[in-house]
């Protein structure tokens, strides 16, 4: 998977999980402030991480993850280190 | 100490056979049944394969999106019945004092939905994967706590759990709160989103739903002879209750009033009623006697369509009326909506409303071979116009939870 593919399915699963529109939501759109995803919010959206990347997520790489690119960078590294 | 007149300002609620009042009325007068096959879970391995299920319920129209998507289907069913209650009453919560509203309602099991959905998760996927909102999504005391947030009221709120009888207790219980002066107005009810794999399999394995499957809607038939177990159902209502005085003065339409409340024990067994019918007897005259009544003009029975309840509630009604029994209407809107476990007291009280506002009895249907030991006037199929002062309500729970309710035409 391309960051490029990576990216346009988070943006997908943040617009289906929050109700709002995929133009809306660029790297720099932050999870709390601009989305208001909650604590809880952001343990459910790892969830649907994890389930649709097929991937395990630690709770303290959660605190870590502050906006969109974070997620993606997250997603993008980790496809390099499985594919090493 | 005197205590203090309660009459209902709002009714709302939502059925399988209609949400909202005038849908889910109209269906009742039109003996229209909703009952059907299940899709909501696999029925393949089950004996029986018919529920009223809710459909067309979009709960984020009533309710901040954030809230529809993190409640159990219990709470939708309860926060919307919730809306409606409000509206019908035209109470301005703005303008009301808060900390003397409750929030009393009944539920037999909670977030079922949510709970069965985390048990697969946690064993399938690892503890790992456990929702953080598991707990608060899950407790029977979601739906009451998440009124209470959504309205901001701040008297009393508790949910109660008798299985089948918790919403009757919940108004009962709300009715003593508003009487004796400790609350003025009360949001109470039930709600129950019961039709789950798991739930619907233990009910199988217990042997109390019925087993028709050709034709859904003639599956639930109290008081027939044929009758062989009840429907399981989901459902919600909620009643606005409020001090007489207090309503008459901010300008509310009276619907009804509540005047007589009984709860007991049979003390007998989890399942099985009392086959004489004592305890169910005993409940309904106290409630009658706290109405300070000895009759009453028509009843809506717990009539759950199983051998067991028809047979004892029918007893029980002639040990408390004797010969009159014979001219009391009873009927049972469980025949067209099943049962709905803890939400069915609530939604009977809707009902038993209902039919004090429009003077007229919805009927039991699916009532075609007699049986001789339900031999009352059960209204089969058409609903009567009759005069109606006062409603006697039943539920009945497993474990012998017993409540009664006495309403009249407000005055």
């Amino acid at each position: 998977m391309t960051p490029q593919e990576i990216e346009k399915k988070v943006v997908d699963i943040l617009s289906k999980k929050f109700g709002t529109e995929p133009s809306k939501i660029s790297p720099e759109t932050r999870l709390a402030e601009d989305l208001g995803v909650d604590s809880f919010g952001a343990v459910e959206l790892m969830f649907e991480l994890e389930e649709a990347f097929n991937l395990k997520i630690a709770d303290s790489d959660i605190e870590h993850i502050k906006c969109v690119k974070d997620i993606v960078d997250y997603l993008v590294n980790w496809t390099a280190k499985k594919s090493e | 100490m005197n205590k203090r007149r309660v009459v209902v300002t709002g009714l709302g609620v939502v059925a399988c056979n209609g949400i909202g009042v005038d849908e889910f009325w109209r269906a009742n007068l039109a003996g229209r049944s909703g009952i059907t096959l299940i899709d909501a879970f696999e029925t393949d391995d089950f004996p029986s394969k018919v529920g009223g299920q809710v459909r067309g319920l979009e709960p984020a129209k009533y309710m901040p999106p954030e809230t529809a998507r993190r409640v159990d289907r219990f709470v939708h069913l309860g926060l919307v019945s919730a809306e409606f209650a409000l509206q019908d009453s035209g109470l301005k919560l703005e303008e009301e004092d808060r900390d003397r509203i409750g929030v009393i309602i009944g539920s037999g099991f909670g977030g079922a939905f949510f709970h069965e959905e985390q048990l697969i998760q946690g064993f399938d996927k690892g503890a790992h994967r456990l929702n953080p909102l598991a707990v608060p999504r899950i407790t029977p005391n979601a739906v009451a706590s998440q009124m209470g947030i959504r309205y901001g009221l701040r008297g009393p709120n508790m949910v109660i759990s008798t299985a089948c009888a918790s919403s009757a207790h919940a108004i009962g219980e709300a009715f003593r709160k508003i009487q004796y002066g400790e609350i003025d107005t009360c949001l109470t009810g039930g709600a129950e989103a019961p039709m789950t794999r798991f739930n619907f399999g233990a009910y199988c394995a217990l042997r109390v739903l019925s087993k028709t499957i050709d034709d859904p809607t003639r599956a639930s038939r109290p008081f027939d002879l044929t009758r062989e177990g009840f429907v399981m159902a989901e459902g919600g209502a909620v009643l606005i209750l409020e001090e007489r005085e207090r309503a008459i003065r901010r300008g509310a339409r009276l619907l009804a009033e509540v005047v007589g409340y009984a709860s007991n024990s049979g003390a007998h067994h989890m399942v099985m009623p009392d086959p004489e019918g004592g305890d169910a007897a005993r409940v309904m005259a106290a409630a009658i006697k706290d109405a300070g009544l000895t009759r009453v003009d028509y009843i809506n029975a717990h009539a759950t369509s199983t051998q067991a309840n028809d047979a004892a509630e029918t007893r029980a009604i002639k040990a408390v009326f004797g010969d009159e029994a014979y001219r009391i209407p009873v009927s049972s809107t469980k025949s067209m909506i099943g049962h709905s476990l803890g939400a069915a007291g609530a939604i009977e009280a809707v009902v038993s409303v209902k039919a004090l506002m429009h003077q007229i009895v919805p009927p039991t249907i699916n009532l075609r071979t007699p049986d001789p030991v339900c031999d009352l006037d059960y209204v089969p199929d058409e609903s009567r116009a009759m005069k109606v002062r006062t409603v006697l309500s039943n539920s009945f729970g497993f474990g012998n939870c017993n409540a009664s309710l006495v309403f009249s035409e407000a005055t």
